[in-house]
């Protein structure tokens, strides 16, 4: 079987606040699924149901060809890391002492710490208390706890929101390595240019329910309006549109000389959701 | 089912450490056993004194350490970590009951020593005394579990305090007012009458009673800390 997560008509509702309603999508094994959307879209939610934190209101999601009901048990569990706006960490206790403890309830070598904060870019740090960290440190600290174990299937929920650009790129050179080496992630984030680094496919959602699911490129093409962007010897921009109209100003262009540079006019994933939603990304 | 002693020691050598640093709840030891010392010193003798001493430091202790320490869990979000772990109820709250119950153990005995109590049969008295300290662990656990918060969980655990420590006068009122009757089977009363018998020379047998009757709330309460902390697993 190819899809490690599977969602059907999945709900959830609090009280009277509907978090997500008639989810339906899948994730393949091995690649990058990103789930994007403002807040309050219902990302974390979905996650939480996913990893078992969460009884959905109707629907199925089946993970490890499991009902999401069956991952209380204990074998499940060692076989997905998940980082969430609820994971914590003990502010009293160094880094590495947060890790240590994860080691044994993970049941794997001390040796992985090292690995995993140089990671995460914290291995001068080991030795330093939670409690004196950054907000970016410590979600650093979340993430290399989420995936010491070197799960089949890691849950990033918003893992570089609180990153600055170095960090950031740093840790997704460190998730493309792990996804290279077998593990499937489910990221969320409300930043479409991570996702359009980094997700082999995208899911939009909005107001709880998904509104387009493809790959960033072919997104990006049907979205596009086909112009072309010449840039001319004066630096001035011209936007040419398909057709004959267009391609007779090009040819015109470039048989005086003038063509700077020629662009494709593809929108990038945060226009088209603008696009699709009428919503900006928070 | 396997239980990991491996990862309940590890949750309890993290415990040692946070607990070490967390001066708020840790100079909590140093009530009882003061109040020991003063009581040692005072002279105070009746079996009655000592238990009233020896109730509060269970109930300080192994409840409302117990209590902090899981809401603390709970407010931090670290708990969910651990669920969300390969380790089981049993390796989590075990693991999360070992510190609380060596501090209960030690707490008890200094507290009773300072306060020149030497039960008549040590053996019966210690064997009371580890039921006794499951029991006020599983209270501390179970609203520990409630609260969102340690300042919640302070506030929720101070009429079990004071029930479990003043409790003690009970049997004093018994007489007057017939319904406390029921209280008598409360474990804190049960291990006073059982600590009475054992100063009247009674034996191991002589007390079974007692000893079955703090074990049958220990089981119980321990069941229902188990099925609340797996209901309040999920949302
Ligand atoms: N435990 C909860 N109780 C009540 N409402 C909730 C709870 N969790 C989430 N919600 C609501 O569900 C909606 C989706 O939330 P969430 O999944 O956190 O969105 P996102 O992660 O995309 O920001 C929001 O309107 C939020 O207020
Ligand atoms: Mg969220």
């Amino acid at each position: 079987m190819d899809n490690i997560i599977e969602v059907k008509g999945l709900a959830k509702v609090f009280g009277n606040q509907t978090a997500i309603e008639g989810l339906n999508f899948h994730v393949k094994k091995g690649e990058i699924f990103g789930f994007l959307g403002p807040s309050g879209s219902g990302k974390t939610t979905t996650i939480k149901i996913l990893t078992g934190q969460v009884t959905p209101t109707n629907g199925t999601a089946v993970v490890f060809n499991q009902s999401v009901s069956q991952l209380k048990k204990p074998e499940f569990r060692s076989r997905f890391g998940v980082l969430t706006d609820n994971s914590g960490l003990y502010e009293r206790l160094s880094i590495h002492d947060n890790l240590k403890l994860y080691c044994e309830l993970y049941n794997i070598p001390y040796s992985k710490i090292d690995e995993v904060l140089d990671t995460v870019n914290l291995k001068k740090e080991k030795n330093k208390r939670v409690s004196t960290l950054s907000k970016g440190m410590a979600q650093r600290v979340t993430l290399a706890r989420a995936l010491i174990h070197e799960p089949e299937l890691l849950f990033l929920d918003e893992p570089t929101s609180a990153l600055d650009p170095t960090n950031s790129l740093h840790i997704h050179e460190g998730l493309r390595a792990l996804n290279a080496k077998g593990t499937t992630i489910f990221l969320t984030t409300h930043d479409m240019q991570e996702a359009e680094l980094l997700c082999d496919r995208v899911a939009f959602l909005n107001k709880g329910s998904i509104q387009l699911l493809d790959t960033p490129d072919k997104l990006k093409k049907r979205y596009s309006d086909s112009t072309i962007t010449v840039e001319l010897m004066t630096e001035e921009k011209v936007v040419l549109p398909a057709g004959t109209e267009g391609a007779d100003r090009l040819f015109e262009y470039m048989n005086t000389n003038q063509v700077v540079t020629i662009h494709s006019n593809e929108p990038t994933l945060g226009e088209i959701f603008v696009q699709v939603t009428g919503r900006k990304l928070a | 089912m396997m239980i990991s002693l491996r990862r309940m020691n590890a949750i309890l050598q993290k415990d040692f450490k946070d607990f070490s640093r967390n001066l708020a709840v840790s100079t909590v030891l140093i009530m009882p056993i003061g109040l020991g010392a003063f009581y040692g010193r005072g002279g105070v003798n009746s079996i009655e004194a000592h238990y009233m001493l020896i109730n509060l430091a269970f109930v300080m202790i192994a409840t409302f350490v117990q209590c902090c320490l899981i809401a603390e869990e709970k407010e931090k979000n670290t708990l969910r970590g651990l669920m969300l772990s390969p380790a089981s109820t049993t390796e989590i709250l075990g693991g999360k009951s070992l510190l609380t119950f060596i501090l209960t153990m030690i707490t008890v005995s200094i507290t009773a020593y300072l306060a020149d109590y030497r039960p008549a049969n040590i053996g019966v008295i210690v064997l009371a005394f580890i039921l006794s300290s499951f029991f006020y662990i599983a209270v501390g656990t179970l609203l520990g579990l409630f609260s969102k918060s340690v300042m919640e969980a302070s506030v929720i655990v101070m009429p079990v305090v004071a029930v479990f420590s003043m409790g003690t006068f009970l049997p004093t009122f018994v007489d007057q007012y017939p319904f406390l009757k029921m209280g008598m089977y409360l474990p804190n009363i049960q291990l006073i009458e059982l600590a009475v018998k054992v100063e009247a020379g009674g034996g191991f047998g002589d007390v079974l009673i007692e000893l079955l009757i703090i074990l049958a709330w220990t089981i119980i309460l321990c069941m229902l800390t188990a099925a609340i902390y797996r209901k309040r697993m999920v949302d």
